[in-house]
């Protein structure tokens, strides 16, 4: 297994925002966790990055216990996060930001950063700008080749396709079926269920810090048929 | 004609003093959104440092000792390492009660002024503690360089003063170089925009931001050492009379933004020379004063800032 996350609490406060979290990633998978706002998918996303301290339960990478790793350390090991909302550098030019993105690795990456450019062309045209001036497409563009280039094992994405127009929804989710036929594992945080599923090869759907379904999607379309009959029967 | 511009050339070299004081300021202004005012403390404690270290100020034991080991002459020497290692020291120091207790008690230590309060309980200790030590009167030294100076026309330029000015510059100029220019200038400038995507880039904040204090600390020691060795006379409160008017340069330039405090601050000596020679010593501090005032009903921003009060403007 490429990620085993097993008993995952975090709380904030009196706040239980993700309660004992069962989850598996394994070689090559796409997993999606679906859920409403205020779910916990979000506070999962940084207890297994390791931004936020889990009250208990562990997080495992590669077989090995990083539980107690700093967040930068897990970086390095291959675990990157895509945060919501993409939160690009502003400050920095469009360039510096790709150049951050490979912040924890010593070999040079010049070769690797063209490559993003060729991917993304537009992040090329606007290389030496403030990359202030991306529109929420390239921003995400950005978000995504500045992860790249950290050389992950692991893409974590935290509701990518927020704020995007459905042709950018469309490219977005090509993209990630592309970056997985790569080889690249990748945990998809999404409300956008119907993209999300179909890329996805496994998916959770938390409700307030609880898994209350899981499998595959075609699993998932099976369980909302007998939920969709309970209701119906009920009504 | 020829008064006056001796006046601007010394209101120069004071301002070189205040640049570092000012960038001081501005870089964990524009780094943590936090002002730091342990930056008077450690620029007194590089000049009592040396002054200490000239003027037997740790005792005649050891002011012996250095004579006999690295000579009279060359004791100034031994005065700025002291200096510059002290205010490292202080300063790793500083971090671990502002910043770092901060952030681990509250999850960010900027959106709260209590690092600003706590950075003025150090100051109040560190004069306090040379008061106790050495006392309150001035300390005055020798200047390991005497009077050596130089004439450009009929203009006298003191050679250790054009060395400092120089010095000054330079280290700010490396300074800017570094952060436009260098992966650790990069990691600076992300933290000051967003500490938490910065972490998720596998930036260690823990371990660079105390060195932004060391950093911070080093221009205010070295700047510290540079106002002994010029000016010859300090106490216990002189990092509170170097710090407001490097303050008021800062403003001037834009917070957070390096060559603004390098403008301003030169801009500040000069007006503090100025208004001493038209209109009296005694009146020096309302000018100044009088100019921040003005510059925060016009221009807030400073000369030279993009944004309002915040973080991430280098
Ligand atoms: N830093 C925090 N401090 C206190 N409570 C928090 C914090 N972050 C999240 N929460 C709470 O934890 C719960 C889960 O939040 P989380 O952000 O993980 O949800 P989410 O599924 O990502 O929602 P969204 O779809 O809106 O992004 C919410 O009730 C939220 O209010
Ligand atoms: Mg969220």
């Amino acid at each position: 297994m490429l990620l085993e996350v097993s008993g995952l609490d975090v709380r904030y406060g009196r706040n239980h925002a993700v309660k004992s979290m069962d989850l598996t990633i394994g070689e090559g998978e796409v997993v999606t966790v679906l859920g409403a706002n205020g779910a916990g998918k979000s506070s999962l996303l940084k207890a297994i990055q390791g931004t936020v301290k889990p009250s208990g339960g562990r997080v495992r990478l590669g077989g090995r216990d990083v539980t107690g790793w700093s967040a930068p350390r897990r970086v390095r090991d291959g675990l990157v996060l895509v945060p919501e909302g993409r939160q690009i550098f502003v400050s920095l030019t469009v360039h510096e930001n790709l150049q951050m993105g490979a912040y924890s690795r010593r070999e040079p990456v010049e070769a690797e950063i063209s490559d993003i450019y060729e991917r993304f062309p537009n992040l090329a045209q606007r290389r030496d700008m403030p990359a202030s001036v991306l529109s929420g497409g390239e921003q995400q563009m950005l978000a995504i080749g500045r992860a790249l280039l950290a050389k992950p094992k692991l893409m974590m994405l935290d509701e990518p396709s927020l704020g995007l127009s459905p042709i950018l929804v469309q490219q977005l989710f090509q993209l990630i079926d592309q970056l997985n036929r790569d080889g690249l594992a990748i945990l998809l945080v999404e409300q956008n269920t119907f993209m999300a599923l179909q890329s996805a090869h496994r998916a959770y759907v938390l409700e307030l810090g609880e898994t209350v379904l899981q499998g595959t999607p075609e699993q998932l379309a099976e369980e909302e048929k007998k939920l969709e009959a309970a209701y119906l029967g009920a009504s | 004609m020829e008064v006056l511009l001796q006046q601007i050339v010394n209101g120069l070299m004071l301002g070189g003093v205040y640049v570092m004081v000012a960038v001081a300021f501005t870089l964990v202004i524009g780094m943590l959104n936090f002002l730091n005012f342990t930056i008077p403390a450690l620029f007194m404690v590089g000049a009592v440092m040396i002054w200490a270290v000239m003027q037997k100020g740790f005792g005649p034991g050891v002011d012996t000792f250095l004579n006999d080991t690295v000579g009279a002459q060359n004791k100034w020497i031994v005065g700025v390492v002291v200096a510059l290692v002290v205010v490292s020291l202080l300063s790793l120091v500083i971090e671990r009660f502002t910043y770092r207790y901060m952030k681990a008690k509250y999850g960010d230590a900027t959106e709260h002024a209590l690092p600003l309060v706590s950075s003025l309980g150090f100051l109040i200790i560190f004069e306090h503690f040379v008061i106790g030590r050495w006392g309150s009167d001035p300390l005055t030294m020798d200047s390991p360089f005497g009077n050596a100076s130089f004439y450009v026309g009929t203009v006298q330029f003191s050679t250790p003063q054009t060395i400092s000015l120089a010095l000054s510059l330079a280290i700010v100029f490396s300074i800017s170089l570094m952060l436009k220019k260098t992966k650790l200038g990069r990691a600076l400038r992300s933290i000051a925009e967003r500490p938490d995507t910065a972490t998720l880039m596998g930036v260690d904040v823990n371990r660079i931001v105390p060195l932004v204090y060391v950093i911070a600390g080093l221009l205010c020691g070295i700047a510290g050492v540079l106002f002994a060795i010029n000016y010859t006379t300090l106490d216990a409160y002189i990092g509170d009379k170097v710090a407001t008017i490097a303050i008021a340069g800062m403003v001037l330039g834009g917070l957070g933004n390096v060559w603004g405090a390098v403008v301003g601050g030169l801009f500040v000596g000069l007006l503090e020379v100025l208004s001493i020679h038209w209109l009296g010593a005694s009146i020096v501090k309302v000018p100044i004063w009088g100019m921040l005032l003005l510059i925060l009903i016009i221009k807030p921003t400073g000369l030279f800032g993009h944004s309002a009060i915040g973080k991430g403007k280098f």
